[in-house]
């Protein structure tokens, strides 16, 4: 019978699961900061009448025109949440709300330009920010 | 030019829409709306009805002129090469008869061609007689199915002259609009319908203040966004050579 403990091989198992997880987790802010900057760019664009594609000739073209810039701005919100979050886990840091605060500030405010963009994004980012909330691990 | 009318036979007619006018950039008076320089963006769109012919009726002003613009998708047989778009303007927003006493025309001589005129006629006992000076501007053109015609029409601008409507801010005024086959007033009048244009005040600039200071607070947030991402770019590439220090 071996005698020697199995205790440096669980403690092993161990380390090298933490590395997976911290580089999954860096990989993680990087893929999601490269998002969140290609719908950043997107929404400068769009959200401050750059590019403007509809001429609201229609009710139908005003309200793809406002859905556009909504899941814009909210993808740029879930993506840039997602990849701060994991790089405070990486620095072993939790977000705090004075972060995602902020988050919810600059991301709100690209659509001020437009008060129905403003109000749909409002509304989604509360609802983003509520199932964030909820799935969280006490 | 004098010609006789056949075209109100009732005491009055029955406005259809009521549009309130909206300010917006000035636009090009050619019949062409260009999408790229946002023409026309600010307009009040709607989709209406010329009797049973459907129109899309683009309404806006600016600080010294309403415009206005009638767009007609017809197949392409159904285009009349002589066809024309005329706004029939009331002194007042009554819709009675006597009350339209201005026209202005936009006729195509040859629709093909993109040949046209714009007239402006008074309108005495249903008699249209040419104004001895043109006020006002209209243009039109045939692109694919869709003709374009667009008009502007001054507004607190005729030093009393009596051939014209004169146009005030926040008054409301009927439009007849009308399209026809034939230059011939009004008898080559195939489909009209009255709308209620209200012309909004002129000490409304508080709204382009407004959007001017929300340009420059917008423009603010997405430079702060941008330092932001570039300051987080910065510390991603930190933690990055910090790991890679670690492993080794």
């Amino acid at each position: 019978m071996s005698k020697i403990p199995k205790q440096p091989e669980k403690k092993d198992n161990l380390k090298q699961k933490y590395r997976t997880d911290e580089n999954f987790a860096f990989k993680s802010v990087i893929i999601s900061f490269i998002l969140g900057c290609i719908f950043f760019i997107i929404s400068l664009l769009f959200n401050t009448e750059v590019i403007t594609i509809f001429m609201n000739r229609e009710i139908i073209w005003t309200f793809i025109d406002v859905l556009i810039k909504t899941i814009v701005v909210l993808l740029f919100f879930l993506f840039i949440i997602t990849s701060f979050a994991n790089y405070k886990e990486v620095i072993g840091k939790r977000l705090n709300w004075k972060d995602l605060l902020l988050i919810i500030l600059l991301s709100i405010g690209q659509t001020i330009l437009n008060s129905l963009v403003f109000i749909f994004t409002f509304i989604g980012l509360i609802i983003i920010v509520i199932y964030l909330f909820l799935i969280q691990e006490f | 030019m004098i010609l006789f009318s056949l075209f109100f036979s009732s005491n009055g007619y029955c406005a259809t829409e009521e549009i309130n006018s909206k300010f917006g950039e000035t636009p090009v008076i050619d019949g062409e709306i260009d999408l790229s320089s946002k023409e026309w963006s600010k307009a009040v769109k709607i989709t209406t009805k010329l009797d049973d012919l459907d129109i899309n009726l683009w309404v806006m002003q600016d600080y010294s002129n309403l415009y206005i613009s009638v767009q007609i998708d017809l197949e392409l047989a159904y285009h009349n090469a002589t066809e024309f778009v005329g706004i029939i303007i009331s002194n007042s927003s009554s819709e009675a008869k006597e009350e339209f006493i201005d026209a202005k025309i936009v006729q195509f001589s040859n629709i093909l061609e993109d040949a046209f005129n714009f007239f402006d006629y008074y309108i005495n006992n249903s008699i249209f007689f040419n104004d001895t000076v043109y006020n006002g501007d209209g243009a039109a053109k045939l692109e694919g199915l869709t003709s374009t015609y667009e008009f502007s029409l001054p507004i607190n601008n005729l030093n009393g002259n009596e051939e014209d409507v004169e146009l005030n801010f926040e008054g409301s005024y009927a439009f007849n609009i009308t399209y026809g086959d034939r230059p011939i007033y009004p008898s080559g009048v195939k489909k009209s319908g009255i709308f209620l244009i209200n012309i909004k005040e002129l000490s409304t600039s508080t709204p382009s203040i407004l959007k001017l200071i929300l340009y420059i607070i917008s423009i603010i947030i997405f430079s702060v966004l941008g330092a932001f991402l570039g300051f987080y770019m910065y510390k991603i590439f930190r933690l990055k050579k910090k790991i890679e220090k670690f492993k080794r």
